[in-house]
């Protein structure tokens, strides 16, 4: 059976879970920093990026500047850039109109669901049906539960701590099925290299940089071995 | 809506959408081989990392910890979803296991 966007939807189920007190807490936290609902709503439409919008709504409460803003959101959002680099490879000849809108739904959580459920899917054109319906399932609970905390937010007492574990949950699941015998030593470097990085530096630093150095020393190291292969073998002949 | 906060919204969203779009424009239809395209192959599975394993050791304060509720739950949850790997169960397994390590702890 052909799958698409409901299989997509369906699959996003734990990160619309994990997202929804999240985003909850957006809301709540954008009022009191002196939003209305709607530009709280407005920002989690068109920005869907929690990291960026919790600092944004801080820096607009101590009154900073479009700039200021702007610049801190395009350093939090770093990171997505290598998301979709490592993301197209699902996608060749796929146009630009759909990639545009897969592009609008990247983030950490449907990045690595997308990385894990794509590979089982072999056309280009389905991968794409199930990223969008992954996609849009955060998204709806992103922005859902934004309006939520906004409009309701101060009245509502959630006394379920387990919301707050979803999508780490979500994240270990998906290193079972992701992490293998081959690129192990990658997922340990990159979390000793993230656990020390987050000590020091400020903000999600730890993540692009941990990331991009335990990907390139990882296929520096397979590219050193298909080398010394290639070599054995050309010596053999 | 005040206009100053629509127009800091709109920088906001135009730099994210450049960052999340930009490889897509560039690299479209374009062959990756050899390291670039094992880099873009270790990219999630190096990104699980750093979003998991911190989480585990360093608590809210900034200060290393080895006993938390959510290295215990953590570890339950690999457990339980090496037993039963279907993403909605362990989700919720993991949701109420860390709820109980949070009350006990």
């Amino acid at each position: 059976m052909q799958k698409g966007l409901l299989y997509g939807l369906k699959q996003s189920i734990p990160i619309g879970i994990g997202y929804a007190p999240v985003a909850l807490t957006f809301g709540i936290l954008a009022i009191q920093n002196g939003l209305t609902v709607w530009e709280c709503g407005l920002m989690s439409m068109l920005v869907f990026a929690g990291a960026s919008q919790f600092i944004a709504i801080q820096l607009l409460g101590q009154g900073a500047t479009a700039w200021v803003i702007g610049f801190t959101t395009l350093i939090v959002n770093l990171r997505h850039i290598v998301m979709s680099f490592s993301m197209l490879r699902f996608f060749p000849k796929v146009g630009l109109g759909k990639l545009a809108i897969i592009a609008y739904g990247i983030t950490d959580e449907s990045f690595v669901l997308s990385s894990n459920l794509l590979q089982e899917i072999s056309t280009p054109e389905e991968r794409s049906k199930v990223a969008i319906g992954i996609n849009s399932g955060a998204y709806l609970s992103w922005v859902l539960f934004s309006f939520v905390g906004a409009y309701i937010g101060n009245r509502l007492v959630i006394n379920f701590s387990g919301f707050d574990f979803a999508l780490l949950a979500l994240f270990i699941v998906l290193t079972v099925s992701t992490v293998t015998k081959d690129n192990l030593p990658v997922y340990i470097l990159a979390g000793l290299l993230a656990v020390v990085l987050k000590l020091l530096l400020p903000g999600k630093w730890y993540l692009l940089i941990s990331v991009i150095a335990a990907a390139a020393v990882g296929s520096l190291f397979k590219k050193k071995k298909a080398n010394t292969l290639g070599e054995e073998r050309s010596y053999e002949s | 809506m005040n206009l100053d906060i629509v127009l800091i919204i709109v920088v906001m969203a135009l730099v994210t959408y450049g960052a999340r779009a930009l490889p897509f424009l560039l690299f479209r239809n374009k062959d990756m081989g050899g390291f670039l395209k094992s880099f873009v192959e270790l990219v999630p599975v190096a990104l699980l990392a750093a979003l998991v394993i911190p989480e585990f050791f360093i608590a809210a304060d900034n200060r290393i910890s080895l006993i938390n509720p959510y290295l215990l739950a953590g570890v339950s949850t690999f457990l339980f979803a090496r037993k039963l790997p279907n993403l909605f169960a362990c989700v919720l397994f993991g949701m109420i296991a860390y709820w109980c390590f949070d009350k006990i702890l």
